[in-house]
C-alpha cells in the first residue's frame, strides 16, 4: 500500500506538485496519468525523496528513506537510460544489488525474465531504448519488491514488449503486490489499469477506478439509423434527448437510455436500421477530464480536404 | 553502512576508466625512477633523489598519480550526474550522507593501496638501478613519502568533492587542473614581481602549494627571484590543504543533501 498526503513541490514561481493525496492499494494496477508537465514524474521523485518538497509517502507504513534495503521492497523505474555506458548489463545491476543484499542469481534472474539474458554482458551504451526499458525493468524487479513505481515504462516498447508488460503488471498486481505506473499509452491503459490517479497541473482531477473516470467524465450515446431519421429527430427532442448528426447519416443520441431509445421508435412506429450504444474510451474520458489543465498546447494540425484522386496518388 | 560500502567498491571495480586511471598513474609514477635511472645510475644517490624517485616526481615535477586519483574521485560522484545513475543510486541507497560518506572511505582507500603500490615498484625501479634503496626508512625520505601519501589522498579528496559541487565531470577536471597549475602558479609568479612582493604571505596558505610542502626533503625552490614564502612546517602546510579539502567536500555534502536529484 502506497499513501502520499499533501505532497507538494514547488519550482521558484510554478507550483508543480500542489497538495496531492492519494493511495495505491495492492492487488490492482494503479495507472497515473495526466498530460505532459501535470507534474507525473516530479510525483514520483517527490514520493522517493529524490526531490524535497512538502507532504509524505509512506509505503506500507515506511517513509522510502528509511527503508534498509529498500529494493526488496520498492522497485522503481524513472528514466531510460540511467546508467554507465561502459557498465555492462549485468554489472549495473550488481552494482545496485549490493547495496540491498540481493544474490548473483536474482540479477541472472530477472535479465532473463526481461529478455537481456543474450545481452547482458554487452555495454548498454548500444541499447535501444526498448531494451534501456527492460533494463529499467530489471532493475525495479532486482529485489522481488512488494510495489512497483515505474514512470513510463512501455516507451519504446514494440507491441510485443508492451503486450509482455502488461500481461507481467497483471500478474505482478494478482500476486498481491502494489504496482503505480504512469503511461501516454491511454489505450494501454484502459486494458492494463484498475485504478486510476489522473492530475492535471499538479492538481488531483481524479482518484478512483478507471470505469468511473470513463463514466464521470464522459456521456454515452446511442447511435441510430432509420429511413425515416428525420422524422425520428422531432419524436427524440420531444422526449427530452438531445440528437446530433453524424458524419454517415446516423443519429447520435445523448441523455436517453438505449431501451428508451428503442421503445420510442416501436410506439412511433419507425423502421430502425441499427440501434447500439457507444460507451466513450479512457481515452475520450482522459481528453474531457484533463483539456483545461494542458500545459503545452499545440496548434491544430490545417485540415486539407483530400478527394479520392488524391488519396489514389498519394 | 556496510551496504554503502560494498555498492561504492562494486561501482569503482565495475568501470573500466578505474583501471585506466590507477594504471596510468603506476606507469607515469615509475617513468621518473626509470628515466633517472637510465640517465643517473652511476651517481649516488641522496635524500631528494631518492625522494623523487619514489614519489614518482610528484614533488619535483608533477603529481602525476594524485592527478589520477583526483579523477577517480571527480567520477565517483561526476558519473553519477552525467549519466543519470543518481536516481538509481538513490533508490538502491537512499541515505545521502551515508552514500557520500561510503565515496570518501572507498576513494581513499584506494588511493592509499595505489600510493602505495606505487612506492612499492618505484622503490624497486631504484633498487634495480642502484642496487640499494639509502635512507628510505629514515627521515628525511619516511616523512617525505608519508607526507606524500596524505597529499595523494587530500588530492583525491578534492576531486571527489568538486564532482560532487558542480554535479558533473568537465567543471571539475578544469578547477583540479587550473587550480594548481595555473592560478596558484600564477599567483607565486607574481609576488616576484617587486610592486606586488606584499603577496608572498598569503603563499603559504594556497592549499595546492602548500600541500606540496608534505611531499618535500628540502626547502623548495622557486628560484632566485622568489621572496621567502615562510611556509607552515610540513604537517601544518598539509593541514592547510586538508581545511581546503574539507571546504569543498563539506560545502558539496551540504549542498547534496538540500538539492533534488
Amino acid at each position: 500500500m502506497i499513501s502520499a498526503k499533501g505532497l507538494h513541490k514547488r519550482y521558484e514561481k510554478t507550483v508543480a506538485v500542489d497538495d496531492l493525496s492519494f493511495e495505491v492499494r495492492p492487488g490492482v494496477v494503479t495507472g497515473f496519468l495526466g498530460p505532459n508537465g501535470s507534474g507525473k514524474s516530479t510525483t514520483m521523485r517527490l514520493m522517493l525523496g529524490l526531490d524535497h518538497g512538502g507532504g509524505e509517502t509512506l509505503f506500507d507504513g515506511e517513509r522510502f528513506t528509511s527503508i534498509r534495503r529498500p529494493m526488496n521492497c520498492v522497485g522503481t523505474l524513472l528514466e531510460a537510460k540511467q546508467f554507465h555506458p561502459t557498465r555492462s548489463a549485468r554489472n549495473h545491476l550488481k552494482m545496485l544489488a549490493s547495496a540491498n543484499g540481493i544474490a548473483n542469481a536474482r540479477i541472472d534472474r530477472v535479465l532473463d525474465l526481461v529478455g537481456l539474458g543474450p545481452a547482458k554482458r554487452k555495454k548498454p551504451k548500444g541499447y535501444s531504448l526498448g531494451m534501456s526499458q527492460r533494463l529499467g525493468l530489471a532493475q525495479a524487479l532486482l529485489g522481488d519488491p512488494h510495489t512497483l513505481m515505474l514512470d513510463e515504462p512501455t516507451n519504446g516498447l514494440d507491441p510485443h514488449g508492451i503486450h509482455w508488460m502488461r500481461d507481467l503488471l497483471k500478474s505482478l498486481a494478482a500476486e498481491g503486490r502494489t504496482i503505480f505506473v504512469s503511461s501516454h499509452l491511454l489505450s494501454e491503459m484502459q486494458l492494463m489499469a484498475d485504478e486510476l490517479v489522473v492530475i492535471g497541473r499538479g492538481h488531483m482531477i481524479f482518484n478512483g477506478d478507471v470505469d468511473q473516470f470513463v463514466r464521470e467524465f464522459t456521456t454515452s450515446t446511442v447511435i441510430v439509423r432509420s429511413p425515416s431519421a428525420d422524422a425520428f429527430v422531432s419524436a427524440l427532442e420531444a422526449k427530452g434527448a438531445s440528437v446530433t448528426k453524424g458524419d454517415d447519416g446516423e443519429l447520435v443520441v445523448s441523455e436517453m437510455e438505449i431501451g428508451m431509445v428503442g421503445h420510442l421508435a416501436f410506439t412511433e412506429g419507425i423502421e430502425l436500421t441499427e440501434l447500439s450504444s457507444r460507451s466513450a474510451s479512457l481515452e475520450e474520458a482522459f481528453m474531457s477530464a484533463t483539456g483545461a489543465a494542458e500545459q503545452f498546447v499545440a496548434e491544430q494540425p490545417i485540415q486539407t480536404a483530400q478527394t479520392p484522386e488524391g488519396a489514389k496518388n498519394a | 553502512m556496510l551496504d554503502a560500502l560494498r555498492f561504492e567498491w562494486t561501482r569503482l571495480r565495475t568501470l573500466r576508466s578505474t583501471y585506466w586511471m590507477v594504471g596510468s598513474g603506476l606507469v607515469a609514477s615509475a617513468a621518473i625512477p626509470v628515466v633517472l635511472g637510465l640517465a643517473a645510475s652511476d651517481e649516488p644517490l641522496h635524500a631528494d633523489a631518492v625522494n623523487i624517485s619514489v614519489n614518482g616526481g610528484a614533488s619535483f615535477v608533477i603529481p602525476f598519480l594524485a592527478v589520477f586519483m583526483a579523477v577517480v574521485g571527480i567520477f565517483a560522484t561526476g558519473h553519477e550526474y552525467r549519466h543519470g545513475t543518481i536516481q538509481p543510486t538513490l533508490t538502491a541507497l537512499p541515505q545521502r550522507s551515508r552514500l557520500i560518506l561510503a565515496k570518501i572511505l572507498t576513494v581513499t582507500a584506494l588511493t592509499a593501496v595505489a600510493t602505495l603500490v606505487s612506492m612499492a615498484i618505484n622503490a624497486t625501479v631504484v633498487l634495480v638501478f642502484w642496487g640499494e634503496v639509502p635512507g628510505l626508512f629514515d627521515d628525511p625520505v619516511r616523512s617525505a613519502l608519508l607526507g606524500y601519501l596524505a597529499y595523494n589522498l587530500i588530492y583525491a579528496l578534492v576531486g571527489l568533492g568538486l564532482g560532487l559541487l558542480f554535479r558533473g565531470v568537465p567543471s571539475a577536471l578544469v578547477v583540479i587542473f587550473l587550480m594548481p597549475l595555473i592560478i596558484e602558479t600564477l599567483f607565486v609568479g607574481l609576488t616576484m614581481v617587486p610592486a606586488l612582493e606584499w603577496l608572498a604571505s598569503a603563499v603559504k596558505f594556497l592549499p595546492f602549494t602548500a600541500g606540496e610542502e608534505l611531499m618535500l626533503t628540502s626547502p623548495a625552490n622557486f628560484g632566485p627571484a622568489a621572496p621567502d614564502f615562510d611556509f607552515f612546517d610540513r604537517w601544518a602546510s598539509g593541514g592547510v590543504f586538508a581545511v581546503f579539502a574539507a571546504l569543498i567536500i563539506g560545502a558539496a555534502w551540504i549542498l547534496f543533501k538540500k538539492r533534488d536529484a
